[in-house]
């Protein structure tokens, strides 16, 4: 698989940082579960943040905090190792951490299933699966929005996004996406809430989540 | 909170401290006071590589090592959280948590994989993530994290010690301009938004984009022909 788009340093480093909110950080991850440079990169900035916080000014805690770890970890047991990748998932990786509602017809060749991200920062995520030359007509984005490519194809004039590829828009950026001859395009999809979605990807989710 | 005095130098904001320095008993300052970093506790025993107190947690249990490291890492977590805009009381809880989790995870701990101080790190973002997140029920950052956590074959070279490194990372910051350290400082060390961050340097918002891309894929690729 060969990833030819990817999200920015920026948004790499916000990850790193932790910043970004669930919707978009998932979204990234996802991309990040399959691109090694990109994984690279983000451990670098998580370097960076080790070194400010070694470097950094410490400030004191309460009195008795030591004492009170102290009697904490006497008691602790050590932490069970996590599980790695959730194999037996439908997907792997960060979504894997996540419920994933059924699919629905939205018309068009396109379906729809909800990803229990909870809305609560105002960025709601799904997935979107559209059959094989499917044409969207229009393609106006409101707020910030993430894509990663899980499996088939799409272009628009930006290029060619196949699995693993990232997509960053936003309202300054008109896309005319086509899904690709072969096979079905699913894709992971972060919308920053607006009161109305304008892309073509919110005009067809908006009577589905709720708005 | 933090004053922003905008100065251009991350050296002078970020001082390089001297290591290793007091003993861990010291770290219990009064409740509240900002330590310089030259008062904050440092590893005390002169040889003790943060990474081996890790493993004596790992292997023994041994608690005497827990509480260096706590004196080290505890303050510089509450700070770090703190000048990242976390309130002080919940950057305290977090910084016990994080320890706790040291002593829980040690055994976990891949001194190939990070330094102690990135490990550590990551382990208090991942627990200020979970609090955020607490009442709107989302996933365990954790879970999320760990599930990008792949093969051995990306380790990073392992001729370079974490002591070398931490000295190219700084190395690679100061060789940035003035003007990209001062963005790179407020967004990515103190974790300001780009709105403030304009609204601070009196600079326009794109301004502040584009040398923060500038600065990053700079730091980006100069960390990566140092890994």
């Amino acid at each position: 698989m060969t990833i030819v788009h990817h999200p920015s340093e920026v948004t790499l480093a916000a990850f790193a940082a932790g910043t970004l909110d669930e919707g978009h950080a998932l979204v990234i991850g996802t991309h990040l579960f399959t691109c090694p440079a990109c994984r690279s990169a983000v451990r670098s900035f998580e370097h960076l943040r080790g070194v400010a916080l070694a470097d950094g000014e410490g400030v004191a805690l309460k009195a008795d905090a030591l004492s009170r770890a102290l009697a904490a970890i006497a008691s602790a047991e050590p932490a069970p190792v996590p599980p790695r990748g959730g194999a037996q998932a439908e997907w792997a990786g960060p979504l894997s951490s996540y419920p994933l509602g059924q699919w629905r017809r939205i018309g068009g060749g396109v379906q729809w299933r909800s990803v229990g991200v909870p809305a609560g920062e105002g960025t709601r995520v799904f997935m979107l699966k559209a059959a094989p030359g499917t044409r969207i007509p229009h393609h106006a984005h409101a707020g910030l929005e993430s894509t990663c490519v899980l499996q088939g194809a799409f272009s628009h004039q930006q290029g060619r996004y196949g699995p693993g590829d990232f997509d960053e828009a936003d309202d300054t950026i008109d896309h005319l996406p086509v899904v690709e001859d072969g096979v079905e395009c699913v894709c992971l999809v972060a919308v920053q809430g607006q009161i109305r979605f304008k892309s073509w990807i919110g005009r067809m989710v908006q009577p589905f989540v709720g708005l | 909170m933090e004053t922003h005095a905008l100065t251009p130098a991350l050296t002078a904001v970020w001082p390089r401290p001297p290591l290793r320095l007091l003993a861990w008993e010291q770290a219990v300052l009064p409740a509240g006071r900002v330590t310089g970093w030259f008062r904050t506790p440092m590893l005390s025993d002169r040889d003790t590589d943060p990474a081996q107190l890790i493993a004596a947690i790992a292997t023994r249990r041994d608690q005497a090592a827990f509480a260096s490291l706590f004196g080290f890492y505890a303050p510089r977590i509450k700070g770090f959280l703190m000048r990242t805009g976390t309130a002080a009381e919940l950057a305290e809880e977090i910084a016990q948590e994080a320890m706790l989790s040291v002593w829980r995870k040690a055994a976990t701990f891949d001194a190939a994989r990070a330094s102690v101080s990135t490990w550590i790190y990551t382990i208090a973002r991942n627990l200020r993530i979970d609090r955020l997140r607490h009442d709107r029920g989302g996933a365990n950052a954790d879970a999320v994290y760990e599930s990008l956590r792949s093969d051995e074959s990306e380790r990073p070279d392992d001729t370079l010690e974490w002591a070398e490194r931490d000295d190219c990372a700084r190395r690679v910051l100061r060789e940035l301009p003035d003007e990209q350290v001062t963005v790179v400082r407020l967004s990515f060390f103190e974790d300001k938004a780009h709105g403030e961050i304009a609204r601070l340097l009196g600079i326009p918002l794109g301004t502040v984009k584009s040398r923060l891309r500038l600065a990053m894929a700079k730091l980006r690729a100069r960390l990566d022909e140092l890994s």
